[in-house]
């Protein structure tokens, strides 16, 4: 119930999630292929915890969700950004932006 | 992360399951087409990619479990289901659960009753404006003049607080007074009263619900020139039927025309949390509420108002009271210059001046009836606490038992994947299904024994504010406790039975060898732990029952008092002065002393046996008082035909008789206690005493008789030394308490009397009429509601306990069936195999003793102060706890112990 995002990978996941859903709205499996397509194949990402996060993250109020007719005229669930869920993306990607610098700096130092 | 989001979309998916299920099916289902249509466009097969997702993504319903597992309402689902789970086994074995939940109603019920009493009397806050900063004012030591009740003050003494006193923002004072004559057109009734400084509800934050309530301005200036009564907003509804013209009607106060101006705020009873009164007025009035009084208010040696005070931001009760004790000093000092002070011996003056001031926080108001049962009530907390235990300890015992016989639906259930703490859970829950069950069976019988204690309690006149209804705070405790309870009894029982030996557990075709030994040891243990907790209940209240004997069975002094009646009438409420009512007090003494069945009759001022005694320092005709010698004794007024009536012999001289009326030379009758301390070896009679305050220090009374020892104020107190005054050589307008000597039905005699005072005057009203006997009962209230409790609490706990060893003992049998068996077959007696069993009943509850006896014998100091005539530690009490004890638990035991020894060995050898 109370995931806070210290775990890197989950941590992760929420942001990108939430990167990929402020292009467009999408359904699950689009995202997968999103992330996979841009990351170019570094990232895999598990459907039971990409599923699991889509819940989490719309319990927080970041996504709304609604049954759509696909492009193959199926029915999915697609997600799209609140404008809570573009607010969390700004500070997300800052606070990663702030830690990824960070360890690039160390990282320096220590080579 | 929002919480009411988390909390709807929670209960969304709880109200809705299958849909929500639904959905998540869904979405896995198109995610995994999705992924294989992705590899069919890469190049594979449907076949082949339908495989290549499953093994890439793994199985759907693996992600479905995991996506519907996210969120609160999933552990909360998984507890509905231990609940239902537990309901349906609790059903299934209904001997269990209702054992089980007896026990804990018992013992939850008795907690509940006796903390709902110690709630509403030791607990609650003054329901009035920041109660925390409230204290109350009295004195310690000497004070060389009269008291009426504890924690006394004199007016005076109040007026020199409220004008000099620097700790407090504001001080005011109270005087209950029981009995006033209220008469509202044309009739009369009895109602308490209470005697209010201006500053009371202001300092109280008190507001009207109407009109309006007292102030300093407008109440309190003048002496009796208040005629204004205030009513309690209860009396207001119950008796006006909240009649909102009530204000400005005129009543009568004693006979006294005064006007309504207001009703009190609703919730409002006053300062006492026990009782309430109906009416309030100014404290000025007091020559009219309490007739006779007349020189009270201005008279700083008695003392009789209750002082409060507000402290100051800033003041601590301690530093409020070292500042007060300046002021009081001074204020003593002061006193000690005043014209009464002469007399006084130097030795006597100088501990009146040592006196201290008492400062004590008030928050909860302060009750007579409070500091009587507080004892009581800890006493009796403490053994109901006990009895829970010991009714714990029972329904563990049980759950361990129930345990062992489930042991193979728990190492079944462990082995296909249930993780421990899931059992424990499931486990804990069903404790807890028990435990709320007792504790709602325990809230009926927790208000039926609260009504039960409550009709015992004498209410007087005065409203009695404690109920037997369950209020938010007690069903808080009930439900705390409760839960509390179940976690008791429940967590060791479900640490033990889930941790199992699976391998030993399941190969076993018996199932019930695993584990077991350790199962019955911890009974044991329990069952020894129960036995010692019985034996302190039972050697607790022995000691209670024991003191109240003790105390009854005290020599009174008076003869025969079942058939001795007595009755109080009051005619100064109706107006009489003081002419009338000595006229009166004659002429009714005259009528009843002809009534039928009337052996003889006579009056007294100060009723016995209730508590209440008058008291004065005593001067004796050639006796030197020696340095620091207690020349108090205790002074009573009566009629002639007292002593008669009561039965109380006189050894020398004559009684009071006709000779003895106002103005005549005053005469007085001492007892024997006096009569020796004072006279040794010689007659009393001729000699002359006098006394400090009611005699102002002159020795002009003559002793003309001696009368046998007789209790006073109660059997605790025992009989001091006594002086009886002539009451109608006295000029003190009072009420008096008859007492009546019949030889015929004292209910029929009751009748007659009521009859007899109406006869003389319909308006007088004869109260408390009952015998002497009931009266001691009364005054014995407190040690009688004590003995009752704790001996039933001590049956209870016994028969819990017992209850414990037989379930341990029927098991043991049960187990040792094959033993048993074995030994009958090779020829073993059958009374050898009920000495088997007897031996180890016999080990449990040694055991038990060896640590009960001890316990007892060093809780005992705790409860010294409420014993009489009898010791803490005495052997014949503990000799009888033992033997009781030692008898129920052998009955408890021989019935699994017969069971035994009636085992077929053919039979016992091939169970299994």
């Amino acid at each position: 119930m109370d995931e806070t995002n210290t775990d890197v990978i989950q941590g992760t996941l929420d942001m990108l999630i939430l990167k990929t859903l402020s292009l467009e709205p999408m359904h699950g499996f689009g995202v997968t292929r999103r992330i996979e397509q841009i990351s170019r194949g570094v990232f895999k990402v598990n459907p039971g915890s990409l599923l699991t996060a889509f819940q989490r993250l719309e319990r927080a109020g970041w996504l709304d969700s609604e049954w759509r007719q696909t492009d193959n005229s199926r029915r999915a669930k697609y997600y799209s950004l609140t404008r809570a869920g573009r607010k969390q993306l700004e500070l997300e990607t800052a606070d990663w932006n702030r830690r990824a610098s960070a360890v690039a700096r160390l990282l320096k130092v220590e080579g | 992360m929002s919480f009411w989001r988390q909390l709807i979309r929670g209960i969304r998916v709880l109200g809705n399951r299958r849909t929500a299920d639904q959905e998540i099916a869904d979405e896995v289902s198109h995610y995994m087409e999705e992924s294989e249509s992705a590899l069919i466009a890469e190049g594979l097969s449907p076949e082949e990619a339908r495989r290549a997702a499953r093994l890439e993504l793994g199985s759907a319903t693996a992600i479905r479990e995991q996506v519907r597992g996210y969120g609160w309402e999933n552990t909360m689902g998984g507890i509905l289901a231990d609940l239902k789970f537990a309901f349906r086994t609790l059903r299934r074995s209904p001997l269990f659960t209702l054992i089980a939940v007896l026990s804990l109603a018992l013992g939850i019920g008795a907690n509940t009753a006796i903390f709902s009493l110690t709630d509403q009397l030791l607990l609650r806050l003054l329901p009035v404006k920041d109660p925390d900063s409230l204290v109350m004012l009295s004195q310690r030591g000497s004070n060389m003049g009269g008291s009426d009740g504890e924690r006394a003050n004199s007016y005076p003494l109040y007026q020199d607080y409220q004008r000099r006193a620097e700790p407090f923002a504001e001080v005011f004072c109270q005087k209950v007074s029981e009995g006033v004559a209220l008469t509202l057109d044309g009739q009369t009734e009895l109602v308490t009263a209470e005697m209010v400084s201006g500053n009371y509800f202001s300092a109280l934050g008190v507001k009207p619900a109407l009109g309006r309530v007292f102030n300093s301005r407008e109440d309190d200036q003048l002496y009796k020139g208040h005629p204004v009564v205030a009513l309690s907003y209860d009396y207001w509804i119950t008796r006006f039927a909240g009649d909102r013209n009530v204000v400005g009607k005129k009543v009568l106060v004693n006979s006294y025309p005064m006007t309504i101006v207001g009703v009190s705020a609703p919730g409002f009873s006053g300062v006492d949390p026990a009782r309430s009164p109906k009416i309030r007025v100014p404290i000025q009035m007091l020559p009219i509420v309490n007739p006779g009084w007349e020189p009270t208010i201005s008279f700083r040696r008695l003392r009789w108002l209750r002082v409060f005070a507000r402290l100051k931001p800033g003041y601590t009760v301690e530093s409020a009271q070292a500042s007060l004790q300046v002021l009081f000093t001074q204020i003593r000092q002061y006193e000690a210059t005043l014209p009464e002070a002469k007399g006084w011996p130097a030795r006597e003056r100088e501990r009146f001046l040592k006196a201290t001031v008492v400062v004590e926080k008030a928050a909860t108001g302060y009750s007579q009836l409070r500091n009587s049962f507080s004892t009581a009530l800890i006493v009796l907390m403490c053994m109901v606490g006990v009895v829970l235990l010991i009714a714990c300890a029972n329904v563990a015992s049980l759950l361990i038992a129930r345990a062992v016989a489930r042991q193979r639906e728990i190492a079944v259930r462990l082995s296909v994947g249930a993780s421990q703490s899931q059992l424990i859970r499931q486990l804990l829950v069903e404790s807890l299904v028990l435990a709320m069950a007792g504790g709602l069976l325990g809230i009926l019988l927790a208000v039926w024994i609260t009504k039960g204690l409550l009709s015992l309690l004498p209410t007087g006149n005065a409203v009695l504010m404690l109920s037997a209804a369950p209020n938010g705070r007690i069903l808080l405790f009930n439900i705390a406790l409760s839960l509390l309870t179940g976690l008791i009894f429940g967590i060791a029982p479900a640490f033990r039975s889930t941790r199992l030996d699976l391998w030993g557990t399941l190969k076993d075709a018996a199932g019930s060898v695993a584990g077991t030994s350790g199962a019955v040891r911890f009974r044991k243990v329990l069952v020894t732990a129960q036995v010692a907790l019985s034996f302190l209940l039972l050697f607790g209240a022995g000691l209670f029952v024991k003191s109240l004997q003790n105390l009854r069975d005290t020599d009174s002094g008076f003869t025969n008092i079942e058939h001795l009646v007595s009755f109080r009438v009051d005619p100064r409420l109706n107006g009489y002065n003081l002419q009338r009512v000595k006229r009166f007090h004659q002429e009714l003494l005259e009528n009843i002393s002809l009534l039928p069945g009337v052996q003889s009759a006579g009056y007294a001022r100060a009723a016995v046996l209730t508590g209440g005694a008058w008291g004065d320092g005593m001067l004796v005709e050639g006796h030197v008082a020696k340095e620091g010698e207690n020349t108090d004794a205790m002074i009573n007024f009566v009629s002639p035909g007292y002593f008669r009536t009561m039965g109380v012999p006189l050894l020398e001289g004559r009684d009071f008789d006709e000779r003895d009326s106002r103005g005549t030379k005053p005469v007085c009758i001492v007892n024997r206690t006096f009569a020796e301390h004072y006279f040794p070896g010689r007659r009393a009679i001729g000699w002359h005493v006098g006394s400090e305050i009611l005699r102002g220090g002159k020795i002009d009374m003559e002793i003309v008789g001696v009368a046998q020892n007789a209790l006073y104020n109660g059997p605790r107190e025992g009989s001091r030394r006594q002086v009886f005054f002539a009451e109608p050589q006295e000029g003190y307008l009072s009420g008096q308490t008859f007492y009546v000597r019949t030889n015929l039905d004292t209910n029929q005699m009751f009748g007659a009397i009521r009859q007899a005072v109406k006869k003389l005057d319909p308006q007088v009203a004869a109260s408390e009429v009952r015998t002497l006997d009931s009266q001691l009962d009364q005054r014995l209230l407190t040690e009688r509601l004590i003995a009752m409790m704790s001996a039933g609490f001590g049956a209870l706990a016994t028969l819990l306990a017992s209850i414990g060893l037989y379930g341990v003992m029927a098991f043991v049998v049960v187990r040792r069936t094959k033993e048993i068996g074995v030994r009958l077959a090779l020829g073993a007696l059958r009374g050898s195999v009920v000495w088997l069993v007897m031996k180890e009943v016999l080990l449990l509850l040694a055991f038990g003793l060896a640590v009960g006896i001890p316990a007892a014998l060093a809780l005992g100091r705790y409860i010294s102060a409420q014993l009489y005539g009898v010791q803490e530690n005495d052997p014949w009490v503990a000799g009888i706890a033992v033997i009781l004890l030692s008898l129920i638990a052998a009955m408890a035991g021989l019935v699994p112990a017969r069971r035994a020894s009636r085992i077929d060995p053919l039979h016992a050898l091939r169970y299994e």
